[in-house]
């Protein structure tokens, strides 16, 4: 079971070479399958993230949720896409249809350029890249200008003030972001996840590191605009934010790319402070990418239970909040880290 | 201490995930509807005599009966309810002496088309006049007690149509 995928690979390569292709085609061929697995991976997750979304609501509420369409209402989210897709795209009259259009392909291209650098698990890395967590928020990052594009080009008063918010949070809560990983980093001493994952094989950081775990999953949150942080997309004042004016597929792309957004924070919460696909108490019985797995949604389940908790805060809360207590902290976090990795390195340890 | 709250919160909406839930699943499953239920109107009509209390008391004027005389009886021959109208406020449950006319718990009243939405309980054709008296006393021999008058009740009953089979 532990080497399931990578035999897989394996094999397929394995019989690329026996069918006369060698060399590049062989990996261009090998790396289209890896990044169409992916795409499969994310969609599918999204979809299965939508319908837990629901039924994690409704347990919280006293309800039941979808049961309805298929066994337990399995199939409630793949009979909801059914329907967005029969949907009419409704284009505004005023709106730049080109980057209207654009904006709802695109959002689906940050979460898949950044997935195609996450280990798994053991060895279960599309593209094993040496910076790769730097790649991971400069690519993240992106999401804020498809959105300002979203936003912008809808010529809608909501979407614009919608998509005005996305920028100043995202902007805000990059910052605090990045900085509570550079504790990370400077530990390791490396950008690569793998690595990361590696150095975990003792501890897991979020036993090192927990005020930076804090830091990172609170302006993670923050970063796909999820509850408590979704003044974004507030209905009671800005009806959706930028996807206002979106109907049918179009809305449904934004709507996957935000769960693809929390399956990514919380695969990289995994990944650098969960200790990614390493099995605790050495339970190696089990898979690493099983590892992987709960780990992440257990991280999902989380961001799914604050967004079913807590009410939404203010703007001036929100930019207070990332300015004056997140960014500080993980300054004041990275100036003990250094602190400490400096006495570790003089006790020779 | 920071973040208490924050935690409280988390605590409580971890229990409520795994309180038991509240949704009755409704076609399969239904919640006890309670005895005093102003539900959809039975008539009994063989206990009916047509006084028309029923209809004198409706505020909404939702009842219409028609009724023949049969022998020295009144007889009901159609009993008409514009349940569109009707508040449910069993005013002409009340003023019933027979104790014929009742709620049943049945609340589902929806109709796909409107001239289908008035609540006929009763449509039949009066029995002929007396000379059949007679034949349907005979008829009623083993009740030996009874009058004439109720075998005569009783012979209409059997050629009324269903009560309820309008809707």
């Amino acid at each position: 079971m532990e080497n399931l995928f990578v035999g897989v690979a394996e094999g397929l390569r394995n019989s690329l070479t026996g069918a006369g292709l060698t060399g590049v085609w062989n990996d261009a061929v090998m790396m289209l399958v890896k990044l169409v697995g992916i795409l499969l991976f994310i969609l599918l997750n999204a979809l299965w993230i939508v319908y837990m979304e629901r039924k994690v609501c409704a347990y919280m509420q006293a309800r039941i949720g979808p049961n309805r369409v298929g066994p337990k209402g399995l199939l409630q989210s793949v009979a909801d896409i059914g329907k967005l897709i029969s949907k009419e795209l409704h284009i505004p009259k005023d709106a730049d249809k080109v980057v209207y259009m654009l904006a709802a392909v695109l959002i689906f291209v940050p979460p898949l350029m950044v997935f195609a650098v996450v280990p798994f698990g053991q060895n279960m890395v599309a593209i094993d890249m040496n910076i790769g967590l730097f790649y991971v928020f400069a690519i993240g990052s992106l999401t804020s200008v498809v959105l300002w594009m979203s936003g912008w080009s809808s010529s809608n008063k909501y979407s614009l003030v919608g998509s005005m918010r996305v920028v100043a949070q995202m902007v805000s809560y990059e910052l605090p972001l990045v900085l509570s990983l550079l504790g990370v980093v400077m530990i390791t001493g490396t950008l690569s996840l793998t690595k990361i994952i590696e150095a975990q094989q003792n501890m897991w950081f979020i036993f090192v590191q927990p005020i930076a775990f804090l830091i990172f999953f609170t302006a993670a949150v923050a970063e796909c605009n999820r509850t408590p942080f979704c003044l974004v997309e507030g209905e009671s004042e800005i009806i959706a934010g930028p996807y206002t004016e979106y109907s049918g597929m179009a809305f449904a792309m934004f709507f996957l790319a935000e769960y693809a957004n929390v399956m990514l924070i919380s695969a990289m919460a995994t990944i650098v402070f969960l200790g990614g696909w390493l099995a605790p108490f050495g339970w190696t019985f089990i898979p690493s990418w099983v590892w992987f797995f709960l780990k992440m949604y257990a991280m999902i389940f989380i961001v799914m239970q604050l967004r079913w908790t807590y009410p939404r805060i203010r703007v001036d809360q929100l930019m207070g909040f990332g300015w004056k207590v997140l960014v500080p902290l993980s300054l004041a976090n990275i100036f003990i880290t250094g602190i400490g990795v400096y006495i570790y390195r003089a006790i020779g340890w | 201490m920071f973040g208490k709250g924050l935690l409280k919160g988390l605590q409580i909406t971890m229990k409520e995930f795994w309180t038991p839930k509240f949704t009755v699943q409704y076609p399969e499953q239904q919640h006890p509807v309670p005895e005093r239920f102003h539900g959809k109107f039975e008539l009994d009509p063989d206990g009916c005599i047509a006084c028309g209390l029923c209809v004198n008391a409706c505020p909404n004027k939702v009842i219409s009966l028609n009724k023949e005389k049969v022998g020295k009886k009144q007889y009901l021959t159609e009993y008409r309810m514009d349940i569109q109208y009707c508040l449910f406020c069993g005013l002409c449950v009340e003023s019933c002496n027979k104790d014929a006319l009742k709620f049943s718990k049945v609340f589902g009243m929806c109709q796909y088309h409107y001239d289908r939405i008035p609540l006929i309980l009763v449509k039949r054709e009066a029995p002929p006049q007396p000379v059949e008296e007679e034949e349907s006393a005979g008829k009623a021999e083993p009740k030996a007690g009874a009058g004439a008058a109720k075998a005569k009740k009783e012979a209409a009953a059997g050629k009324a149509p269903d009560k309820e089979g309008q809707n």
